[in-house]
């Protein structure tokens, strides 16, 4: 059952722009593609680098300024040097509102708990 | 001291010197393990160490932000073993044949080229092999760790490695080449690294953006453009961002790439801080100078001339950062065609 939570107004995040937000304990990146929303977390999942700072957003395409890894927003696919694909949040827009699904904090293998089994560190 | 590299692709074994880092002993034995600044400030070389005992050099190091010490995870540049070791390390990694090596060299032929810019020369105890755009780190007994600095120069079997660095205000290295009068001091060397490199076979356009001594590669990819003779059905554009008019260097060798290849290579020296005069715009006829921020003289220049490019960057980062961006959005170059370097 989807457990919905409002994020920010649909116009707080103007068009190829990124912005971060605190829900509770979560941290959440809220993307506008133009033909729609993600909402995803706050790190690229190739390494601890912050997406709402130095991610770029054009053409449906997220850019991580680190590497320069990139997803397609609209598939959610990856796209060019990217080795990992993104995780994303269900959310939907709803009366001007982004509300996304928060009942599990989605995160990347370097920042799972269990360390001697973690085999996801490869990938 | 035995190391056991665990990765996706595989596991490798390879014995690791007294004294080397991990990335190093990875490096030299081949191993294609990741890394960009070779020098603990990128956070790119993590791993996880899963068995055995290391080492951190320098715990400041920026790169640390990216790795979780407390689950054993830490930089492979900034740590040695103090005994065997299993390490993991993520991406993929391939064995090759060879990989960069310690040389030994002396510092020499030290020229001022402005207030805070030197150029300088290192003979090397036996030639080495490398490409346009690659760095070697730099080590002395006088300061602690390694710097990375780019050559002006590239070639097989290159005897003397010459060098270009920018004063760094605050910077141990940095103070030490400009007021320890270091010529003739030994100096151990270690590369070629980096893959922000140049091959006339790519058959493509270039795009060089760099500031400072950020311009040191792209002396030896323009160089070789020239040189190849690939300027001579290829396009060249240098952007190269200084502060002042009394700030700029190296434009008598820039001005004879221009004039080598006048229809295809175009070098750009734009000036952050002041107008360009007039004394160097007459005394320079084969470049373009103009005022502002270089990645905003290079966006305004380029518009729609990016087909088939790759573009190259180097220089302070938020300079990078800038021009990273500008190739992203506006040139639309997939992220295969630029290859940069961040100093700091």
């Amino acid at each position: 059952m989807t457990n919905w939570t409002k994020v920010c107004a649909a116009s707080d995040v103007p068009e190829n722009e990124l912005r971060k937000y605190d829900i509770g304990d979560i941290e959440v990146v809220v993307a506008n593609y133009g033909g729609g929303f993600r909402v995803f977390p706050p790190f690229c999942p190739h390494m601890f680098e912050p997406l709402a700072v130095s991610g770029m957003l054009k053409d449906n395409v997220l850019t991580c300024g680190k590497h320069l890894w990139q997803w397609d927003l609209a598939t959610g696919e990856k796209h060019g040097l990217s080795e990992k694909d993104m995780l994303f949040y269900d959310c939907k827009e709803d009366g001007g509102e982004i509300h996304a699904d928060l009942s599990e904090q989605l995160t990347y293998d370097w920042e799972e708990e269990d360390e001697l089994d973690d085999d996801d560190f490869f990938s | 001291m035995r190391i056991i590299v665990q990765t996706k692709a595989g596991t490798f074994s390879l014995d690791c010197e007294e004294g080397d880092n991990l990335l190093y002993a990875g490096l030299k034995s081949g191993l294609s393990l990741p890394y960009e600044c070779a020098t603990g400030t990128c956070g790119t070389c993590r791993c996880k160490v899963m068995e055995g005992d290391v080492e951190l050099q320098w715990s400041e190091a920026p790169g640390l932000s990216y790795v979780k010490q407390e689950k054993n995870e830490t930089l492979m540049c900034q740590v040695r073993a103090r005994s065997d070791c299993v390490i993991r390390v993520p991406g993929d990694v391939v064995q090759g044949d060879e990989g960069p090596e310690f040389f030994s060299g002396t510092l020499e032929n030290f020229k001022r080229l402005t207030r805070d810019v030197i150029s300088f020369s290192i003979p090397l105890d036996r030639p080495m092999d490398f490409m346009a755009g690659q760095f070697c780190v730099l080590e002395t007994p006088a300061v602690q760790g390694g710097r990375a600095y780019s050559m002006t120069n590239h070639g097989k079997g290159v005897e003397v490695l010459d060098f270009v660095v920018k004063r760094k205000p605050g910077g141990l290295f940095s103070d030490w080449l400009f007021d320890g009068g270091p010529e003739n001091a030994p100096v151990s060397v270690f590369g070629p690294l980096g893959r922000a490199t140049f091959d006339p076979a790519e058959a493509k356009n270039v795009l060089c953006i760099a500031g400072g001594s950020g311009v040191a590669g792209m002396m030896a990819i323009l160089e070789q453009g020239v040189r190849s003779g690939h300027f001579a059905n290829h396009r060249g554009h240098l952007f190269f961002g200084v502060r002042g008019n009394s700030d700029v260097f190296f434009a008598d060798e820039l001005s004879g790439f221009a004039e080598a290849f006048p229809d295809n290579v175009g070098v750009t020296i734009a000036l952050s801080d002041e107008q360009p005069n007039d004394d160097l715009k007459a005394r320079y006829p084969h470049l373009h100078f103009d005022h502002g921020f270089v990645h905003t003289v290079t966006s305004d220049a380029m518009k729609d001339r990016y087909d088939n490019m790759v573009g190259y960057v180097a220089g302070p980062p938020p300079m990078v950062d800038g021009a990273l961006r500008m190739l992203v959005l506006e040139a639309r170059l997939p992220g295969a065609d630029i290859r940069y370097d961040k100093f700091s």
